[in-house]
């Protein structure tokens, strides 16, 4: 408990100085000795805060959709971006942009989540079908699934001449963010909060069909709601912020090392250190180059394929 | 022994210049690829780029095959209905190319890397400009294009006409105060430097950038905050949406993305200063001697509204 609030104060403190690192000059002195009509104060509402919520909004939301996707899925190394789940996000964002241009972003969104769902039920469908003796095979064969509705994503998208534009959703990236372009953001909240109640159910779910509906739970609707949520969040950031890769898979895994798995417990570690490991990897994206800034999705890329393969090669080491 | 032989090939050089002389005059041009000989006036022309299309229509010369997709709307009409379609931009199609008994190949910038494989096959030009001297770059190529097809004086008058606009452009630049030239892409901002293809904006018409020291990649600018917008405060800004480039379309996605609280707060805004600049040339066709006049027209039109 006291190290979970250690987490939670070094999070705030990424958070705080995620509002002071930008192009303008925000300074708490610059703050304190201008009135509210001021560029600094202007500058902090407008854009510096928005972008911070958005950062915690995403990354929180997230790695908890990563996480009820393992316990779903029964496998440590499944996550949004492992299952097809975000290329099918993807795919539907394309066709909604295609074929309703017009609609109002958040329309768009949910057809990309109605979409995701699709994806995500088809990832399952095939892992009953395929027997899964290696706990690998699992994320490879949602990889190579994702690979597929990439793959006719971009042919579309190559026909439609809007391979630039499939390129920039798919980049997740936060220096567009400003007051009223991050608030569908809050859905995924919703979600985070839903998996926290929820979270006993899961666990049990992750147990298997029979073990849950011995102990009396309907497996089919646990299962149903654990695929809306992981869908609905990987929309959801798409549309506002574009992929994060990495994020659901190594947040959770890192927080099951260090406090274990009963998801009661495992979902508030979850959401702290994906708000804080995407606050500080921002920050980083905007400090390297200034006033140009790296894409979140770069440097949560380079670092989070580090820490993965750091995971990997642990189990690895485990199982021999 | 090695005087005889300098005798023979001084010989051999002599006979080879008098039959090509007889059969037809060889103008060599010299690309960034190396050096290219063309005998007579090329009749069947392909080319891989849209801005060597743009330069050929305006001298007057037919262009026999184009690339299958990505014409722009000011250039579709050029197009013959029964033009070859060899390829994309990025891929041309080899076969096609060498099935079609061409006369001269046209390659540059994005089908730039075809030119060994395609060199093999028929006499190939690499017209790629270079972006830092992109004005002058243009009016090289329609000097070299007039020598090939014997249309030096339309060449001249194009390129007087072309330095006549840019001296409009840049008096009418004058004095207006600091500019940023943005490309906007599926919600993201960048900027373009010095460097880009739309560096004319800075070089040539001698508007000055918002910011020192622009770096920028190739293809989408640098991302940038609209923080970074409202700090470099430019007077006017110069906006490309490349999702409209590529696509179809205006530049209402543009619009509405730059449309926000702090870029309102910018000088350019709030005197009306954001002028958008039609994205497929500015995006695909900058090398060409239309796409650029129009461009010029609609900075000129820009700065005296």
């Amino acid at each position: 408990m006291r190290l979970l609030a250690g987490a939670i104060v070094l999070t705030i403190i990424l958070a705080i100085a995620s509002l002071f690192v930008g192009v303008s000059d925000v300074s708490l002195g610059a703050l304190l000795s201008t009135s509210a009509e001021d560029r600094p104060m202007q500058v902090l509402l407008i854009s510096r805060i928005p972008r911070t919520l958005a950062i915690i909004l995403a990354g929180s939301s997230m790695a908890i959709a990563g996480l009820v996707m393992q316990v779903v899925v029964r496998n440590r190394f499944v996550e949004p971006s492992t299952a097809g789940t975000t290329e099918s996000a993807s795919l539907g964002f394309l066709v909604a942009t295609i074929f309703v241009p017009g609609w109002p972003l958040m329309g768009k969104m949910l057809i990309a989540a109605g979409f995701a769902l699709a994806g995500t039920a088809l990832f399952l469908r095939i892992l009953r079908a395929v027997p899964l003796r290696d706990v690998m095979l699992v994320p490879l064969v949602g990889i190579m699934l994702g690979g597929i509705i990439g793959a006719v994503t971009t042919f579309f998208a190559y026909r439609m001449e809007l391979l630039a534009t499939l390129l920039a959703w798919n980049m997740g990236d936060f220096s567009g963010i400003l007051r009223g372009r991050y608030e569908l953001l809050w859905i995924g909240l919703g979600c985070g909060v839903l998996a926290y109640i929820a979270a006993d159910r899961f666990t049990v779910a992750g147990m298997g069909k029979d073990f849950t509906t011995n102990l009396g739970l309907n497996y089919q609707r646990v299962m149903v709601m654990g695929l809306v949520i992981v869908s609905l969040v990987s929309a959801v950031v798409l549309v506002t912020a574009g992929s994060i890769p990495f994020l659901g898979l190594i947040v959770p895994n890192l927080v099951s090392l260090m406090v274990g798995d009963n998801m009661r417990r495992t979902v508030p570690w979850v959401a702290v250190m994906g708000a804080g490991f995407v606050l500080a990897c921002d920050i980083l994206g905007r400090v390297v180059r200034a006033p140009y800034e790296i894409p979140i999705s770069v440097v949560v890329g380079v670092i989070g394929s580090m820490i993965f393969l750091y995971l990997l090669l642990r189990t690895r080491r485990h199982a021999a | 022994m090695k005087h005889t032989s300098t005798i023979l090939a001084a010989a051999f050089a002599g006979a080879l210049s008098m039959t090509s002389l007889a059969m037809a005059q060889e103008t060599v041009i010299t690309h960034d690829q190396g050096e290219t000989t063309i005998t007579g006036v090329p009749s069947k022309v392909l080319v891989s780029d849209w801005a060597a299309f743009d330069n050929l229509t305006a001298l007057g010369v037919p262009v026999a095959g184009v690339p299958g997709s990505n014409a722009p709307a000011y250039l579709a009409d050029d197009v013959a209905a029964d033009a070859l379609k060899i390829g994309s931009l990025q891929e041309p199609d080899f076969e096609g190319i060498a099935a079609a008994e061409a006369d001269l190949y046209i390659v540059a910038s994005r089908s730039r890397t075809a030119y060994p494989t395609a060199s093999e096959i028929l006499p190939t030009l690499d017209m790629s400009v270079d972006n830092a001297a992109l004005i002058a770059g243009v009016e090289e190529k329609l000097t070299q294009y007039g020598e090939i097809f014997g249309k030096q004086a339309e060449a001249a008058e194009l390129i007087a006409n072309l330095d006549a606009k840019v001296a409009e452009v840049k008096a009418a630049a004058e004095g207006k105060g600091s500019a940023l030239v943005l490309v906007t892409n599926a919600g993201n901002v960048g900027v373009y430097g010095p460097e880009s293809r739309v560096s004319w904006i800075h070089n040539e018409i001698g508007i000055p950038s918002a910011m020192d020291n622009v770096e920028d990649g190739d293809h989408g600018g640098d991302t940038v905050s609209f923080e970074f917008i409202l700090e470099a405060n430019p007077e006017w800004l110069f906006v490309v949406d490349r999702d409209a480039g590529v696509g179809a379309g205006g530049n209402e996605a543009a619009a509405a993305l730059l449309d926000n609280e702090l870029v309102n707060q910018t000088t350019a805004a709030k005197e009306g200063h954001i002028v958008y600049l039609d994205a497929q040339p500015a995006y695909i066709t900058m090398h060409g001697y239309s796409g650029l006049m129009l461009l010029l027209d609609q900075v000129l039109a820009g700065l005296n509204a």
